[in-house]
This record gives structure tokens, C-alpha cells and sequence, in this order.
């Protein structure tokens, strides 16, 4: 039973956040470097490490996030090895080297403490379903896991002259200093109930990426079970 | 989600992996036997231009580490890192060979295989075994090429001398021509610990974990490379003659530095921060001038084997907050995912992503309602009625199934709930697709919806499309898709076949039993479809029932 397993033991750490396979996180964790990650992400840990959920410094900086339940970011701290996933989503390790990323919120997975992060709510569009479409805004030098549901794809937008534009259920981080609008596919025909079936689009103008996942599933799982 | 291949078979890595930092493993026995497993890295000529990146027992890594030899562990007889996107330009293939060390000739060997893993996950294997072989002392068993991008290709080609041949045949030099004294093998160096008890934690090996520590290490004494658990590291390490070798040799009987305090956080005892990086060490020195070792080359760091002593208690908490192999960045680290782009019509963006640019070629697509995730450029999607005859009817409901058209200048991505994509090119021929996994298709294709009905098919009725002309269309399926070849006896689940060769016949099959219908909770595999066809038909399957 052993020789079958045996491949999916976690290989030695080489960076405070490294892929466990496509889906899970591993997280170096050491006192000092906190880390903020989604509540009820955490699958298994190894050593003392302590989980904080919705504490002070996140009340602050996500006032806006908080909806009377907290904002879904719990911060954790210690020594030890962290292992996070979403639900099978895939996760994708950034090591920002003095960038910036906007993140939408249901993406975010886990980022270090020491990095400046905000949240706002998207300009111009809110989302019918849910909560609205949050984005954390992540930027410093460090570490950052984001996820998406199924293999993620990411496109320069200031290529062609024209815009990019996004269905916001498979939106999942763009540059922050692209230029995000509303827009809405109105037509005649989708008038009297028979639209293309994508009536919302985010566009994105400017200089930057844009990182879409192939699935428009963007329910929050992790809040779902909350 | 292994490929299995055969010799000759060939794939683009970024196919296999997204990832670039690759754990390539071989096993190759045989009773009596014992290997040297290498890695060449060959120049555009195929020459070994630089014998630096003549990757073997004595020569653990290249300079760059972007090759690194990591010893027996998880099964495998020998085992590498390989990091493409550092691998210099001018070295354009990496060729793994196997030989016979002493007597012996390949029929002798028993099954084997060589397999690539990434991120903790085989991707990749090619097995073989001594049947493919005769008399030849040496065998060439995988190479990874650059055409374009970087291949991967199962080669399993038998070489006649042995590894000095195999050496001279890729133009390297053989610098010392003793009798090769009992080779390391037995003594790779081993990532397994020593004795468990002198490692804190199990030392989690890179890729896979060793299933039996080393099993084809029989303990020399203190195993070379990896210090014996309680012995001080300084002890001298020199106890095998020099065997055959063609690397430029560093003097001999070298101490291993002392080495400094160690980072010792928990759970990652003694690890070092990069891979074949002595803890405290300065970072990779040029080959050349590092610290002689024992055989002139840095031992790789054993992980988790540091002994105890090592790390003074207090040594300060770090976590290794080494770059990711691509590079530090944003841009670096979201280069695996960047778009593609061919130049062609249709162009799959990776498994689940389809991209169409509706520049090319002019004629609209059709896609299912939805399924846009995003655009570029100025596209209009329009409903697409049900204007051709025959409704596309989803259901016994009367639920359509929505179509959209694309139209205008511009790229559209598209993607359905993660589901995996194909894009099947027609020229003339035709296919019946389940309306269902339908994503899109060029408006120049005909189609048209033909019902299949039968008693207990869910719905009442089978809906599919069946394409013809010349374009594409896309096919989604959740999971890796099999294509049956079409014989007298084919049957498929109504629920999960995918799509057929039009070609083929396709006749209700119920295996209707009184008596298991009687029961309540029967097997419930009751409607099948059987296809009939000449050869050359096929079906395609998904493992899911929708």
C-alpha cells in the first residue's frame, strides 16, 4: 500500500510556498511571517501553528469586506508546514517581486502577512449574485496563492488597441492598474428575453494582464460551508 | 494522470506538465547487474560540447543545477532533477542512457521504466523491459529535446559498447582509463536517511518519497556523499578508487567544509534552501571552484540528514524563501499561463480553454449560451434562434438548447465548468455529437439534430447533432475522454458517450431482465447503445454520466 502512496509524500521545501500537486498549497510557515489565508482553507498542518479568524488588523483594513460575518481571512501564525486547498480548485503560487495584483476575492487563497493589501469593492459593477464582486488588492514583495477552477489562462490586455473583456463569473485577478468598467450587452432582442446569455461583461483597458479561469463556477465554497 | 508510452512515442512537455521543474526517475535491474544511469546534455549537433553537462555519479549537477542527479529513492534505481527553463541555450537535448556496469548485456534486465513527475504527480511513463534488447551493454532511454518548445521522447534505443562508447558516440572524452573499481552505484548518493533516528523528521525526499530507503544501496560503509548519522561530517569521505570517469576531476580527498549553522525551522530540519546546496554554503559556485569534496564535487546536501550536532539549539527560524525555479515575479510566475497564440482558427489554450479568433477565416461560430469567459476585440454575440429545422431541444422539457453566434473581429475565449475541450477538425466528414457536449462549432458546418429514442433513456430521448462539412467543432467532456474503435460488439452508456463517427449505426440495446427488474434497486445498466460500423469507425466516451 506504502509503494503506491508513497508518491504523494510532500517534497522538501524550497520556498515558503510551493504546489502540492495542482491543487494544494504547501506553506513554509516560521514566527515572525504570518499569513493570511482563507477561512476554512487550511487541509492539514504539520507543527504549532495557530489560526486567528477575522482578527483586528483585517477588521481594519476589510471593513467594507465585512458583511456583519466577518471577513472570510483568518491570519495564521507559528512553525510548521500548512497545507491549503479549495476544494480540488487549482492553485496557483505568484511570488510578486514589487508587483501589484488585484485578486477577486473568492480567488484569494493565501498571501503573507507582510505584504499591503486592501479591499474594494469594483468600480462601476456590481455583481447580481452573492455578495458583489470584491477584490483584494494585493502588493509588495512576497508570496501570494490565488486559485482557479480548471487550468487558468492569462492574457496581456494592452496588446490589440481593444478592450478585454471578462465574464466576472470567470474572472479571477487582473493588473490593479488597468482601467475596469461595467458593461452591459444590451440589445433589442435580449430585451424581450432571449439574450446572447452574456449580458455582463468586465471590460479592462490599459497596460497589464488579466487572469481568467476556464469555468464560471465562482461560488464561494469556502463560505458556502461557513 | 500518467501517459503511458512506447518506444518512438514523442510529446511536448508543456502537453504532459505546465510545470518546468521536472523529477525524472529510472528503474532498470537485472539479477547480477548493477547500472550507471546518466544524463547527457547535447548540444544543437547532438555532441557533448561541454562535458560539464555529462550528469552522472561523480558529476551530480551542472553548473546552473538545472540538472541534478538525486540517487535511488521511491522505487526508482536512479533518479534526476531537471529544471528545463534553466537549462542553457546552447544545450538542446538531454539524453538518459542506462549501462551496464561489468559483464552483463541488456536481454539480462528485468522490467523498467522511466518516468517524469512533476509537482508530485508521474506524468509520463515509458516502460521496457530485457526482451527489447539483445547483446547491447548500453540503452538510450528517453531524451528531452528542444524542437520549438521542449519534447520528451521515448527512445528505448540499444547501444552496443558501454558507457565509454556510449560517451564517445556523443564526442566526450574518456579521461582515465582504470579498471573501473566497484562502481558507486551501490553507494549513489542516497536521499534516504542513513538511520531514521538521526533525522528529526522523515527526510521528504524531492518527487517522491523513498518507499524503501535506497534499496539498491547495500550500505558501504559510510554511504558515500550522505555523512553517516552520528559521524562528524569532517571525517574524509575518500574510499573508492577512482572509477572510469570523463569529467575534469578535482584533487581528491577533500574534506567537506564545516559547515555552517544551519536554518533550522521546524519540520524542515536541516533542509537546505536550494536543492544540492550545503546549508550555510554560499550560494552555487561556479563548477570549479567549489570546495573539494570527497571525488571533487559537492556531495548533495542530504536532506533532513544533517546530524544533530549540526544545528547549534537556537539556531535562528527561517523559512527558505528561495525564488520559485522561473524566477521571481508576477510575470514569471504566471508565464506557464499565458495565451497561445498559433496563428490558427481554433487553438486550445490548455485542456479547458478554447480560443477562437474570428478573424480567421470570417464565418461566425455557434457557441453554447454562457460559455464565453472572455473576449478581445469587437465581437457581437447575438442569440441564435432556433431557426434551423429541428429544435435543438435539450429535454423532453421543451428546454432549447441556447446557442449564440459570434460575430465581428476579435478573439473569444471559451470554457465550461472546467470541463476538458477538443476541438475536432472535419474535412468533409461527419460526426454525431451528444447535443449536450456541444460547446461550439463554425457556422459553416451543417448540422442538424436528430433524435435517438428509446424506453428508458432519461428524457425519453437521445439528442445529438450530427456535423458535417468542413470546419470545427469543439467537444467538452469531464474527464479524459476513451475512443473505442467501432466493432460488432461496441456498447456505450447512453449517459456518457460523447460523440460517434457519423458513419456508424446506432441501435438501442435493453437489456431488459424480468427478473433483475424486479427487484428494486437493480443494476440500473439497462439501456445501452450498440454502434455498428465498417472499420474505421470510432466512438468517443466519457467517464462520466451525465
Amino acid at each position: 500500500m506504502n509503494q503506491q502512496l508513497a508518491g504523494y509524500a510532500p517534497t522538501p521545501v524550497t520556498a515558503r510556498m510551493e504546489n502540492h500537486g495542482r491543487t494544494m498549497l504547501k506553506v513554509a510557515m516560521a514566527t515572525g511571517q504570518d499569513l493570511y489565508a482563507r477561512t476554512g482553507s487550511m487541509v492539514a498542518y504539520e507543527g504549532f501553528i495557530q489560526y486567528e479568524p477575522n482578527p483586528p488588523a483585517v477588521r481594519q483594513i476589510a471593513s467594507q469586506w465585512i458583511t456583519g460575518e466577518g471577513a472570510p481571512i483568518m491570519k495564521c501564525s507559528g512553525d510548521g508546514l500548512l497545507y491549503l486547498a479549495d476544494y480540488g480548485a487549482d492553485v496557483v503560487v505568484i511570488n510578486l517581486d514589487n508587483d501589484s495584483l488585484s485578486v477577486n476575492g473568492t480567488n484569494v487563497l493565501a498571501f503573507d502577512g507582510h505584504l499591503t493589501w486592501g479591499v474594494e469593492r469594483v468600480k462601476g459593477l456590481a455583481k447580481f449574485a452573492g455578495q458583489g464582486l470584491w477584490n483584494v488588492c494585493i502588493s509588495g514583495t512576497g508570496w501570494v496563492a490565488i486559485t482557479s477552477r480548471g487550468t487558468p489562462i492569462v492574457v496581456d490586455c494592452g496588446r490589440g488597441e481593444d478592450e478585454t473583456y471578462v465574464d466576472p463569473d470567470a474572472l479571477v485577478a487582473w493588473s490593479p492598474n488597468l482601467k475596469v468598467k461595467g458593461k452591459r450587452s444590451f440589445k433589442a432582442s435580449s430585451l424581450i428575453g432571449r439574450g446572447s446569455g452574456e449580458a455582463y461583461q468586465m471590460a479592462f483597458a490599459g497596460q497589464g494582464i488579466v487572469v481568467v479561469q476556464p469555468s464560471e463556477d465562482s461560488t464561494d465554497r469556502l463560505r458556502v460551508r461557513n | 494522470m500518467a501517459r503511458e508510452f512506447q518506444r518512438g512515442h514523442k510529446a511536448k512537455i508543456s502537453d504532459l506538465t505546465a510545470g518546468t521543474d521536472l523529477y525524472v526517475g529510472v528503474q532498470i535491474a537485472g539479477p547480477g547487474l548493477t547500472f550507471d544511469i546518466s544524463c547527457f546534455g547535447l548540444d544543437a549537433n547532438e555532441q557533448l560540447s561541454d562535458d560539464r553537462y555529462f550528469i552522472f555519479f561523480n558529476q551530480p549537477k551542472s553548473p546552473e543545477e538545472s540538472i541534478q542527479l538525486l540517487g535511488a529513492q521511491a522505487g526508482d534505481t536512479e533518479s534526476f532533477r531537471v529544471t528545463l527553463d534553466r537549462i542553457p541555450a546552447n544545450i538542446h537535448k538531454l539524453s538518459f542512457t542506462a549501462t551496464v556496469d561489468g559483464a552483463g548485456q541488456m536481454s539480462q534486465i528485468g522490467p523498467g521504466y522511466i518516468r517524469i513527475v512533476a509537482g508530485g504527480e508521474e506524468v509520463v511513463r515509458y516502460a521496457f523491459n530485457g526482451s527489447e534488447f539483445t547483446t547491447e551493454r548500453a540503452v538510450m532511454l528517453g531524451d528531452f529535446y528542444l524542437k520549438d518548445v521542449w519534447r520528451f521522447a521515448a527512445v528505448g534505443q540499444g547501444f552496443d559498447g558501454g558507457l565509454e562508447a556510449l560517451l564517445k558516440n556523443f564526442g566526450g572524452e574518456v579521461a582515465e582509463e582504470e579498471p573501473a573499481a566497484p562502481q558507486p552505484q551501490a553507494a549513489a548518493p542516497s536521499f534516504a536517511p542513513p538511520t531514521q533516528a538521526a533525522a528529526p523528521a522523515p527526510a521528504p525526499p524531492f518527487g517522491a518519497p523513498p518507499a524503501p530507503p535506497a534499496p539498491q544501496a547495500p550500505q558501504p560503509a559510510p554511504s558515500f556523499g550522505a555523512p553517516a548519522a552520528p559521524a562528524p561530517a569532517t571525517t574524509p569521505q575518500q574510499m573508492h578508487a577512482a572509477p572510469t570517469m570523463a569529467a575534469p576531476l578535482a584533487p581528491h580527498g577533500g574534506t567537506v567544509p564545516p559547515p555552517a549553522p544551519a536554518p533550522a525551522p521546524f519540520g524542515q530540519p536541516g533542509q537546505p534552501p536550494q536543492f544540492g546546496q550545503v546549508p550555510g554554503q554560499a550560494p552555487p559556485a561556479p563548477y570549479g571552484q567549489q570546495p573539494p569534496g570527497p571525488y571533487g564535487q559537492q556531495a548533495p546536501a542530504p536532506y533532513g540528514q544533517q546530524p544533530p550536532g549540526m544545528q547549534p539549539p537556537g539556531a535562528p527560524q527561517g523559512v527558505p524563501q528561495g525564488a520559485p525555479q522561473a524566477g521571481a515575479g508576477l510575470q514569471a510566475a504566471l508565464q506557464p499561463y499565458k495565451e497561445t497564440a498559433t496563428g490558427q482558427r481554433w487553438t486550445p489554450q490548455n485542456q479547458q480553454l478554447m480560443r477562437v479568433d474570428l478573424t480567421m477565416g470570417g464565418t461566425p461560430v455557434l457557441a453554447r449560451q454562457g460559455s464565453m469567459v472572455m473576449y478581445q476585440g469587437k465581437v457581437d454575440f447575438s442569440y441564435k434562434g432556433a431557426g434551423f429545422a429541428g429544435r435543438v431541444v435539450g429535454n423532453a422539457t421543451g428546454q432549447e438548447m441556447q446557442l449564440m453566434r459570434c460575430t465581428g473581429r476579435g478573439q473569444v475565449f471559451l470554457a465550461e465548468d472546467g470541463s476538458h475541450l477538443h476541438a475536432i477538425e472535419l474535412q468533409g466528414d461527419g460526426i454525431c455529437v451528444s447535443a449536450e457536449n456541444v460547446l461550439a462549432f463554425d457556422e459553416s458546418l451543417q448540422h442538424e439534430v436528430r433524435r435517438i429514442e428509446g424506453h428508458g433513456i432519461p428524457g425519453g430521448a437521445l439528442f445529438t447533432m450530427q456535423f458535417q462539412g468542413t470546419g470545427t467543432v469543439v467537444v467538452k467532456t469531464h474527464g479524459v475522454p476513451v475512443v473505442l474503435p467501432v466493432t460488432p460488439t461496441t456498447f456505450a452508456d447512453c449517459n456518457a458517450v460523447v460523440a460517434w463517427s457519423a458513419a456508424s449505426q446506432v441501435i438501442i440495446s435493453s437489456q431488459v431482465r424480468l427478473r433483475r427488474n424486479a427487484y428494486p434497486g437493480h443494476s440500473g445498466e439497462t439501456v445501452n447503445l450498440q454502434f455498428r460500423g465498417a472499420p474505421g469507425n470510432f466512438i468517443v466516451v466519457q467517464p462520466y454520466e451525465v
